[in-house]
């Protein structure tokens, strides 16, 4: 029984190919036979680190010890582990085949003679002995090649050096030894640069390596010069048409350039409100930017601040409408921009929030955010990651690390991504008439006149942040908890390719109040704090639900005059808007970029993300 | 058979022959690499890569090792059970090249872990968890298809640490677990030598094959973590987020790992599988959300093309089409549609005309398919990604399971079925196949005697 076993089980393994007919065929190796395609041109390709070749003690085939390094000279090597009783011909003897055959080329090439080795070394010192390895040599060898044979001192000292390359050997009940074949081309420093397998193994690839190894290898391919630094790198404008085509920039080209944030921020900025907390110190920013790009400050180490304030995107996340938190679990509202958080007295959509040193602790330890279970886990963490403890001393002398000090790290960083100066402020507030352009005027005079946007987004007589940072129901966050859900819903399931389907199940989070969840007052049901409107045209999509994907859809939803509900703030009503006011509307808006928010984004881009 | 033939049966096994230029009798165990051994009759086991869910037993991820040998009286149960430690997003799992070590990947995390499953098959032991992969990649996020080449590992990324969209790259590793190198998957900006072929180059990957006979290596593209990791339901319903997967499949030098060609496959094509006859120059890709099988040929001047060449079910429905498994003869594909839990068999013969001749209902969902070498066996697991995955069964069990059945040709019957929920395992994603007989040199004694 036992041994039935065992035969069942062994006629199942093996090699595909080989079973035809009923019986089992073994095909022959591509090394045995021409390359079926054209070998890859020489130097046009690199050959990676593979990690060190072993070294250790071995016999030439004269019964001289030495060491397997010592057979490799200053050569670049191909090196072979053999046996040489070998039978199977996709094994030992394949490997002997093509090393014969490279060796052969080798010597006949000017370029490659004297820079190449060939290297054999058997795995059966028990019966490989130099005695039996010299005439096996002999009879491979090809008249004025490089090809050395070896053998082990005995197996025991043998199998360290076998074990590095990976060659797992066992001897089977007739005393043939199962082994995968393998073939490594090393360089002369003795690092691995390919390992072929009876697969892979060919003259043709093995002389394009060898060539490839004598020229100097080639720099992988790299973006021309920095990529832009604004809207996502993956770039999917006009995705809705079936005529999108890709825009799409490598991450390699999202390169940037380190500020004096501390030495920006001391200059003020046309359009802002002076900053109202002290001034950071340059330490306290430089880790607070450091902080701000590390994934470890959550639980699991997937999620940093930008990861759903991502800088080129408005430091919010132009890729979703809510963001997504640990675990994949559901974040209800869009990510504010940071861009000015440090001149906000409110924090958070509903306003719940009064501190930025504070404010940060509310996602660190979300459940649904970055998941850290307790403030004392999040300080042991950093503690125990090489460099904080001494940045964050250098940075709060006689403080350190503390619930304290890592909020106003993060802050202290944060408030240096203030970003006025835009076109609206230069020809507002500095009365540059060319700065605007004339729809902005005119979507200007709509903003604070017919349509009465800065009845709430307002506009102070030296500065603006274009919010009223009080709250307001606009019907939105009514619409969202009241309406009926729709049975269907159109997706798009790839560029121009609409369909309707039906609507699944929202995530079980229960529906959203607003302020109402701050205060439990039923006045404040669907009321969430006005939005500044600086750097807007970088922030898509918008609403607290993240809902509305262009200012377009917003402009939209305000001039149709929200959805009625009971709480609806006064000021929202229908505008009667035609197209070209609204067009002039969002062209205003569009000129409230701030004016050097792309050194901000570079800035960002040279920070370090911290990663486990 | 007597033992001396085993015995070269098995040494023939271990170094490996090439199907390349043998006729047409080559086949996919699981669609496995083909610088790999392969498993031609009975598997003795199978390792199924589980997601732990919050409520269901000690709720981390684990590596469940099933009985699968009709033979042995633990058939059809579990046999041992590894707990990594934390949710992972467990998702796609595979063997290097000498079949000795499943590096198990996940796509939350980025870890990688790296099974022992040839000292003791039957009890697969955790010997290396790769927990640095991000930081070693340069920011690769979501390592998911682990493909054995030559003495190292190719791993797909989904995702990157900038943005957690889809733009990504293609990792090596040493076989013990040493990074090597990122070869990252091209873009507009950075097509890395690679001819755009159509509109698309979006920068994705997801699974990867090689036909190493024409010296290819063949990419897909998903998304990236944020949608991944999303709700399902929510990511339907956020129009940006679905702007952002994958409509490209790649076309890469296997030997120089350089891209050739990027081809336009709108609608996320995820699995690929390679036809295997020597003069079978295809691979096959289904996509996701337009529910089409993709044919990606080489044509006979060396350039590549992508052709949709089949519906998959009611495209109006979303069947959504997650694994496939080609048959020994290149012959038949199998396709599970997730959303309707159905196992579908197309007839492939003509590649230009997949033709569904076959489907039967496997669960309330289906995915990963495993299927053994002559075909007659077939494994099912229900789990596509912890998120997305439906939360009841409508009224009946089917949920998360591992199932077994034989096909005769003409019908799946089940052999044995495993409610993971019910044994308090988790969500099983891949599946991958094991055998005492692989490893006989080295087998232990006991282990062995386990089996009839």
């Amino acid at each position: 029984m036992f041994r039935r076993g065992w035969r069942a089980a062994a006629v199942a393994v093996l090699v595909f190919a080989m079973l035809r007919d009923g019986a089992a065929h073994e095909a022959a190796a591509p090394g045995y036979g021409p390359l079926p395609y054209a070998a890859p041109e020489p130097g046009s390709y690199a050959l990676p680190l593979l990690g060190p070749a072993a070294d250790g003690p071995v016999l030439t085939d004269g019964g001289a010890a030495t060491r397997l390094h010592a057979a490799f000279g200053d050569r670049l090597v191909v090196l072979s582990f053999i046996y040489t009783h070998c039978e199977d011909a996709n094994g030992c003897p394949l490997a002997n085949h093509v090393l014969r055959e490279a060796a052969r080329r080798v010597a006949a090439d000017p370029a490659l003679a004297g820079a190449v080795r060939f290297v054999s070394l058997s795995f059966d010192p028990g019966r490989d002995t130099p005695a039996v390895l010299a005439p096996f040599a002999e009879s491979l060898r090809p008249p004025g090649t490089e090809w050395t044979f070896y053998t082990g001192l005995d197996a025991t000292t043998l199998a360290p050096l076998l074990a590095a390359y990976g060659q797992h050997l066992s001897t089977l009940s007739d005393g043939s030894i199962a082994h995968a074949l393998r073939v490594y081309l090393v360089d002369r420093e003795r690092r691995i640069r390919n390992i072929y397998s009876a697969a892979y193994l060919h003259a043709d690839t093995l002389l394009a390596d060898l060539r490839t190894l004598l020229t100097d290898a080639p720099e992988d391919s790299a973006p021309t010069g920095p990529g832009p630094a604004l809207g996502a790198g993956d770039d999917k404008h006009g995705y809705a048409g079936p005529d999108y085509r890709t825009h799409s920039q490598a991450i390699a080209s999202r390169r940037g350039a380190a500020l004096d944030l501390l030495a920006r921020l001391q200059v003020p900025q046309l359009g802002l409100p002076p900053l109202r907390a002290p001034l950071p110190g340059a330490a306290q920013i430089a880790l607070g930017r450091r902080l701000f790009y590390d994934r470890r400050l959550s639980l699991n180490d997937t999620l940093s601040c930008a990861m759903c304030h991502v800088p080129e995107q408005g430091f919010t996340s132009n890729e979703t409408s809510t963001p997504v938190g640990i675990e994949g679990r559901n974040v209800r509202r869009n990510a504010p921009t940071i861009l000015n958080v440090g001149l906000l007295d409110r924090l958070f959509h509903d306003a719940r929030e009064r501190s930025l040193d504070q404010q940060i602790w509310g996602p660190l330890l979300a459940t649904n955010e970055m998941g850290n279970p307790a403030i004392g886990v999040v300080l042991d963490k950093l503690s125990a990651l090489p460099d904080y403890t001494a940045e964050f001393e250098a940075a709060f002398p006689g403080r350190g690390l503390g619930v304290e000090t890592l909020g106003a790290a993060l802050a202290a960083y944060e408030r240096t991504l203030v970003a006025g100066g835009s076109a609206f402020d230069r020809w507002h507030y500095a009365h540059d008439a060319q700065a605007m352009s004339e729809a902005a005027q005119r979507g200007f005079a709509l903003f604070t006149g017919k349509a009465g946007c800065a009845g709430c987004h307002t506009i102070g007589a030296d500065s603006a942040l274009f919010s009223d940072q009080a709250l307001h129901n606009t019907g939105l966050g009514y619409a969202r908890a009241m309406a009926e859900a729709p049975a269907e819903r159109e997706v798009l399931l790839a560029p121009g390719t609409r369909l309707a389907v039906e609507a699944h199940t929202p995530p079980p989070d229960g529906n959203d109040l607003g302020r109402y969840e701050i205060t439990q007052d039923p006045a404040d049901r669907w009321r969430y704090r006005t939005p500044p409107l600086r750097n807007v045209a970088l922030t898509a999509p918008y609403m607290h639900d993240g809902s509305l994907p262009d200012l377009d859809a917003v402009i939209a939803y305000y001039d149709a005059g929200g959805v009625p509900n009971e709480g609806l703030d006064a000021r929202i009503r229908p505008l009667g808007l035609t197209a070209g006011e609204r067009a002039d509307l969002r062209a205003f808006l569009e000129s409230l970029t701030g004016g050097d928010v792309e050194a901000l984004v570079r800035d960002a881009f040279a920070a370090p993300i911290g990663d486990r | 058979m007597n033992p001396k033939h085993f015995a070269t049966l098995v040494a023939l096994a271990v170094p490996l022959t090439v199907p390349l230029f043998s006729g047409p009798a080559t086949a996919d165990e699981t669609c496995l690499s083909p610088y790999m051994a392969k498993i031609v009759g009975q598997e003795d086991f199978a390792y199924i890569w589980t997601l732990g869910r919050k409520g269901i037993g000690d709720e981390q991820d684990k590596l469940v090792t099933v009985d699968v040998n009709p033979g042995s009286p633990q058939f059809g149960k579990v046999v041992h059970s590894v707990s990594v430690g934390g949710r992972n997003e467990a998702h796609h799992s595979d063997f290097t090249d000498d079949r000795h070590y499943l590096w198990a990947a996940t796509l939350d995390t980025s870890k990688i872990f790296v099974f022992d499953v040839h000292s003791d098959p039957g009890h697969p032991k955790l010997t290396k968890t790769i927990d640095d992969f991000v930081k070693k990649t340069g920011g690769v996020v979501g390592p998911h298809s682990t493909y054995a080449l030559p003495g190292r590992m190719l791993i797909t990324g989904l995702s990157n640490n900038r943005d957690h969209g889809g733009r990504t790259a293609l990792v090596e590793y040493t076989n013990d677990g040493r990074y090597v190198a990122t070869h990252w998957v091209p873009t507009d900006d950075d097509l890395r030598g690679a001819v755009k072929g159509g509109k698309y180059a979006d920068g994705y990957s997801y699974d990867v094959r090689a036909l190493p006979r024409v010296n290819a290596l063949v990419s897909s593209s998903f998304t990236g973590w944020n949608n991944y990791m999303m709700d399902l339901g929510k990511l339907m319903a956020d129009g940006e987020a679905m702007k952002r997967f994958g409509n490209t499949v790649v076309v890469w030098d296997l030997h120089t790992l350089k891209p050739k060609k990027v081809l336009d496959v709108p609608g996320a094509p995820l699995e690929v599988r390679c036809a295997w006859g020597a003069n079978h120059d295809y691979c096959f890709t289904t996509t996701a959300l337009t529910s089409k099988i993709w044919l990606i040929r080489r044509t006979p001047d060396g350039d590549w093309q992508a052709k949709d060449v089949a519906d998959i079910g009611d495209a109006s429905k979303v069947p959504l089409p997650v694994d496939i498994s080609i048959t020994a003869d290149d012959t038949r594909l199998w396709v599970n549609t997730w959303n309707d839990g159905t196992a579908r068999l197309f007839d492939i013969t003509n590649p230009d005309a997949p033709k569904q001749i076959y489907s039967e209902k496997i669960g309330a969902q289906t995915n990963m398919l495993a299927q053994s070498w002559d075909g007659k066996r077939m494994y099912v697991a229900s789990s596509l990604l912890s998120n997305w995955d439906k939360k009841d069964a409508g009224g009946g069990g089917d949920l998360e399971y591992f199932k077994g059945y034989t096909w005769d040709g003409t019908a799946l019957k089940p052999t044995f079925s495993i409610d993971f929920l019910a044994e308090k395992l988790g969500l099983p994603h891949q599946i991958r196949l094991g055998a005492r007989a692989l490893y006989a040199g080295t087998a232990p004694e006991a282990a062995v005697a386990t089996a009839p």
